[in-house]
Formats: structure tokens, sequence, C-alpha cells
């Protein structure tokens, strides 16, 4: 699916968050940066599980998933979403960013298997560079 | 042109004059401290040696382990409580709803059923400390309701508040999954209620702090909340409850960000809309009707996970602010907020801060002491009509109902959320440590160490929450649920009884919550997990 998209095109993210974190600032707040940096955003919202986050991935087709937390659900989501990612054969990045992110919680997630982690600190044009990056990285795959 | 701006974007001279207050008419525009239009105070004496009262906001786990909590609190020296509940009891779901694993009692406490509430008011004296209840309220004042008439306390010697939210909940971080039209009638029949079986106790508590940590302006955040509190005053009067029965037990809790003098504005001008609104207005003829309380928390947007020392000191100027605008109540959010749910020793310094203001600065002494500044009273008459512009184009909007259903209300707060990252990230809001004055990620060590503790979910509560079902009288919980169900779908009866006593029963709030949604045409669980209730 990937093959098919050119250079032209858009970069697409999904910007999700997990369980009953309400906390939404962060994830609109993302939205409006990957926005303004030219990409397509399908912002999936609040009170998903794993497999509302992949079932969207899929049908969306984007280049990236970006989980959005401000509450500390997300650590016992990830495992279940990238083992439903793996059974689909699907090789989307995934991103997770958001204030309770921690340099601590970055080493584990990115050791289970994650693109990248962003905690509070982190700027837009790092976010950018990164979505870019991984986006352009699982194109060419 | 001028670039000298406060934070809501208000134009600023680089000086004020007496010209500035030319034709200024003190007993007009402000007023004595205690007397209309209640500018300087809604107390005639500055509290002094009393203080305001001290709190900071708590719960986590369950009922017995925020207990334990609040009174850890008040052996350091709070002089009220603040209680939150957890995400799933913000959004009405009992702890073992599916979607609730993973954050029992991380954000907040878990309450679900009356035991719950047994706990967490354990030892506490109900008719002497006040605690601020940031849960859904018609289910909390029933249980409180219930825990005094157990004790054998008169409900009408119950102290404390609870927070309304039916406007903003469901874009805002409170979301219950509920139609508007009960939204509302869940406030107005908790308020209605109160003002007759608890009237010492404020039911009616206007919260503006939630909805501005999205990033709304000073001024946008007051407009919005007076069109909340406009508008359930309104369905009160409406349902012939008078408009002095309820009034006196209003009470605001509002945000206070950096903008030291803007924010002492925008409580001294919210004072004067209120009086005004409520007198002129409205018809109130008791003097405590045009008097509202002022309840604040500190800002946690404005903190940043850079840093997080300098979150102390802004903590503290935050503080500072709320205490020489004279409120009644203030809660100082924490140094690690920005990355967490508040740790002990975060609590303790946020505590120490008001304690050390009270105590040591001197500034409780006097009421009201910028009163007469050029440029307060001159900023303070601005964000008056700047405010009350804002309510009246919101109303011209139409119907509050139509506004939240069409989604207007959420694009207000998802402009304000872009808007305040944009301000951040091209720098024209300064933020010490994350956009100026940065340190090396590697050297940014000083207090980041409580960041890496984490509060496990409580998930010991899905297996008791199983057994609490099981223990109950089946019938009775059946034929309680089953008379509010009748209850709900009864426009003109109030809610609270049916509740008061499904409580007693044992009904589970997510029980109540689904009853309710389902009356109103909504499936009972808004993720479709659980069954039915009954």
């Amino acid at each position: 699916m990937n093959e098919a998209r050119n250079a032209v095109k858009k970069i697409r993210v999904l910007i999700a968050m997990l369980g009953l974190d309400q906390h939404e600032v962060g994830a609109i707040a993302v939205t409006g940066v990957l926005r303004d940096a030219g990409m397509e955003v399908v912002y999936a919202g609040r009170f998903n599980l794993p497999q509302a986050v992949v079932k969207a991935a899929l049908e969306e087709g984007v280049d990236v998933i970006g989980l959005s937390c401000h509450s500390w659900e997300y650590l016992y989501y990830l495992d279940e979403l990238l083992a439903l990612l793996r059974r689909h054969g699907l090789d989307i990045p995934v991103i997770v960013g958001g204030s309770v992110v921690t340099p601590g919680d970055a080493q584990t997630l990115l050791a289970k298997g994650i693109s990248a982690a962003f905690g509070p600190t982190a700027t837009p044009d790092e976010i950018i560079a990164t979505v870019t990056e991984l986006a352009g990285a699982a194109t060419s795959a | 042109m001028t670039d000298r701006r406060t934070q809501s974007r208000i134009p600023l001279q680089p000086l004020y004059t007496p010209a500035d207050l030319a034709a200024f008419d003190y007993a007009a525009r402000l007023g004595d401290p205690g007397a209309y239009p209640y500018t300087r105070g809604n107390r005639a004496q500055a509290s002094g040696r009393a203080s305001w009262i001290q709190r900071e906001l708590s719960g986590e786990g369950d009922g017995k382990r925020s207990n334990a909590q609040l009174k850890y609190l008040l052996e350091s020296g709070q002089t009220g409580l603040d209680v939150i509940g957890d995400t799933p009891t913000m959004g009405c779901l009992d702890a073992d709803h599916p979607l609730a694993a993973h954050a029992i009692g991380t954000q907040g406490v878990s309450l679900c059923c009356l035991q719950d509430y047994r706990d967490l008011y354990d030892g506490l004296p109900l008719e002497r400390i006040t605690m601020s209840h940031s849960l859904p309220a018609v289910f909390a004042v029933a249980a409180l309701h219930c825990v005094a008439r157990e004790r054998g306390l008169s409900s009408a010697l119950l102290r404390g508040s609870v927070i309304q939210a039916p406007y903003y909940c469901e874009d805002c971080s409170y979301a219950v999954h509920m139609p508007f039209k009960l939204r509302v009638r869940m406030a107005a029949d908790t308020i209605a209620f109160c003002a007759a079986e608890m009237p010492k106790f404020h039911a009616f508590i206007e919260d503006t702090y939630f909805i501005s940590e999205s990033g709304l302006d000073s001024v946008e955040e007051m407009a919005l909340g007076f069109v909340e509190l406009r508008g359930l005053v309104r369905e009160l009067l409406r349902r012939g409850v008078a408009i002095d029965h309820f009034a006196p037990r209003i009470a605001i809790l509002l945000n206070c960000r950096m903008d030291f003098f803007e924010e002492v504005a925008k409580i001294r001008a919210t004072r004067r809309l209120f009086a005004r609104m409520m007198r002129e207005e409205f018809g109130a003829v008791d003097q405590r009707s045009w008097a509202v309380n002022i309840a604040a928390h500190t800002s946690g947007l404005t903190l940043t996970a850079q840093q997080p020392a300098n979150n102390i000191v802004r903590g503290a100027i935050q503080a500072l602010a709320l205490a020489c605008a004279g409120v009644q109540a203030i809660e100082v959010s924490t140094f690690d907020e920005a990355f967490r749910t508040p740790s002990p020793e975060a609590h303790l310094v946020g505590l120490r801060t008001q304690q050390v203001i009270h105590l040591e600065s001197n500034v409780g002494q006097v009421a009201d002491p910028l009163g007469g500044s050029y440029y307060v009273e001159t900023l303070t008459d601005d964000l008056e009509w700047r405010i009350e512009e804002m309510v009246r184009s919101i109303e011209a909007r139409g119907d509050a109902a139509e506004l939240s259903d069409s989604g207007w209300f959420r694009s207000v707060f998802q402009t304000a959320i872009e808007r305040h990252a944009r301000g951040i990230a091209d720098g024209t809001t300064a933020k010490v440590g994350l956009n100026v004055h940065r340190v090396a990620e590697q050297n940014d060590t000083l207090l980041r160490e409580v960041a890496e503790r984490k509060i496990e979910p409580y998930r010991e509560r899905i297996d008791w929450m199983k057994q609490y079902r099981a223990g109950r009288d089946a019938s009775r919980v059946r034929g309680a649920v089953e008379a509010l169900d009748a209850c709900a779908r009864d426009e003109n009866a109030n809610l609270l009884p049916a509740i008061v006593t499904a409580t007693e029963s044992g009904a589970t709030m997510g029980e109540m919550a689904g009853t309710l949604r389902r009356a109103y045409g909504q499936p009972a669980d808004p993720f479709g997990y659980a069954e039915q209730p009954l």
C-alpha cells in the first residue's frame, strides 16, 4: 500500500488517545503543528482502545501513528497495540508523546518497538522532523 | 499601535495617571469592601490571620487511600479539602468498566458507591471542614447526604462545595457522555435540592478553571463562565426556584495565570459583574446574592516540564495575586503537575507556598490592597467591559444546547489550544526554561526525579466492585434503580431523592448514570461494553 505513495503525496498521520485519558490539549496542539507543516492529520481523538487505533490506521492508510498521553494508561495499552500491528502485518511507525512520558519511559518504549518517544520538553520542530523522517522511511520501505 | 499587551492581548499604556481615572465614581465603581458592587471584595474585613481556605487538589487510589492523603494534608496545616475523581469516576463509569482498568485511582480517587464515600469521609468532621468536590455533582451530593444521615448529622449543617460543568464537560476533559439537556437537569436538580436540604453547602460552583486550562485567555474564561452560570440561573428561575433561595451559595472557581495585574483585575471585574447581574438583571434583593465567593487554582498550564523548580516561583506569584485579589480559597498547582499527578512532596510545597504568603508576607492584612491604582482600576473596567461584550455576543449566537451540540463551544477551546501552542512555539509567549533561558536536557535534573515515580492503577478495585455488587440486596437495588428510571422520565421531578435512595440501596454510580442515559434515549454504556442496567 505504501509503495503506491509518491513523493508529492502528503504525509498522513493518525493522532489518537488511549483509554479514558481525556486531556486533549497536547493532541490538539500537535495536530495543529503537523497540519501547519503541511501534513494530513486523521484525528481519532479520545477514548480509543488499541483495536480502534489499528483499525483507523488501516482504514485511513496513515504513514505514522501518533499517540498522545496525559495519563499513564498508554503504558499498559502499548504492548497490545504493537502486537495487533504485527498480527495485521502493518509496519506503521508508532510515536508516543505527552506530558507524562519521562526519559526512563522513553527508553522502555523504544525497547518495546515504538519508533520515537517525546516527553513534554519536545519542540514542534523535533516532532515535525521525526514524523517526516519516519513517514519517509515507511514510504520508501 | 502598542506592543504592550496583557496576556489576554488587551492593549496597555506605558503609564497610568490620574487622567485615566478622571471621571471615576468610587461609590458606583468600587464601594467599600463588603458593599455593592463588591469590586473590592465580598467581605468588609480582609482575611487577616484567619486566612483564605488553603487546600491542595488531592485524591488517589480508593476512598481509604484518599482519606489517608486528606488527613496527611490536614496535619500539614491545610484548612480545607479538595478532592477530584479519577478519570473513570469523572466520566461516571465504575472501576470495573472495561475501559477503566488502567486508570483506576491514578489521577484522582475512584468513587463508585456509598461505601467509597464512607471511606473517603471517615473521621472527617463534615460540619466543620469544607470539602471541595471536583466530582460528578449529582452523585457526590447524594452520597454526602447519605453519609451525613448515617452519622445522625443534619444535612443542614453540611459544608463544602461541588463543581457544576454541564455546558463544557464533554469538550474539556470531564466528558460524561450525556446529552446537554440531561447535564443541565442534573446540575439544576442538584442546586435546587441543596438550596432546600443543604443550605450551607455550595452546590453551584461555576468552574472556569478546567475550561481555561485549554489556553483560554481571561476574557474568554470569564465570558464562557458567565454564559454557563447565567444559563443555570435562568433554568432554576424557570422552575420557580427564587433567586435569593440559591444565589447566596453560588461561587466561582477560577484560574490564575502569570499576568499578575490582569488576574487581579479579572477577579475584581468578576465580582462587580456578578453583583450587577444579580441585582439589576435577576432581581436579587438579598445582599448575599450579590456578593460572589471566589475560589481559585493557580494555573497548571503555565507550568513547564523544563526546570520544574521554576514552577514553585510561578505558583508563588499566582498565589500572591490571588491573595491580593481577596479570594476565599486557593489551591496551588504543584510543581510536578507538568509531568505527573501531584506527588506528596509537591503537595507540601504548594501548601507551604500559601502558608509563607499568608504568615510572612502580610498581604492578607488589608482588604483590596491594589484598589485605587490607576492601572488596576483602568484594567478592571476594561476587563469588565470585554467580558460583558463577549457574554452578549455568545448569547446572541443562540441556544446553548445548540452551541454545545454543533461543536461551537468545542471550536472555541480548540482555537485556544492551538493559539497557546503557537504562542509558545514562536516565542510570543515567553516561558523561562522552555523557549528562553534553556539549559541542556542532561543538566536539567533538579526536582525531576519525582517524574519517574508513578501511581500504579488500583486494579484491586475491579474484584472489590464485583464482590460489592454480589453482596447487595439485588431486589432492593433493582427497585431503587427502576424508581430512578421512572423519575428520570418525568422531567418535572427532581432526580436527587431517587438518586439518594438508589445510592443507599447500594446502586453504583455507573448503574445510575447508565439508567439516566437510557432514559434520555442513549445507550446506558457510552462505549457499548457493559450490559444494560436493571
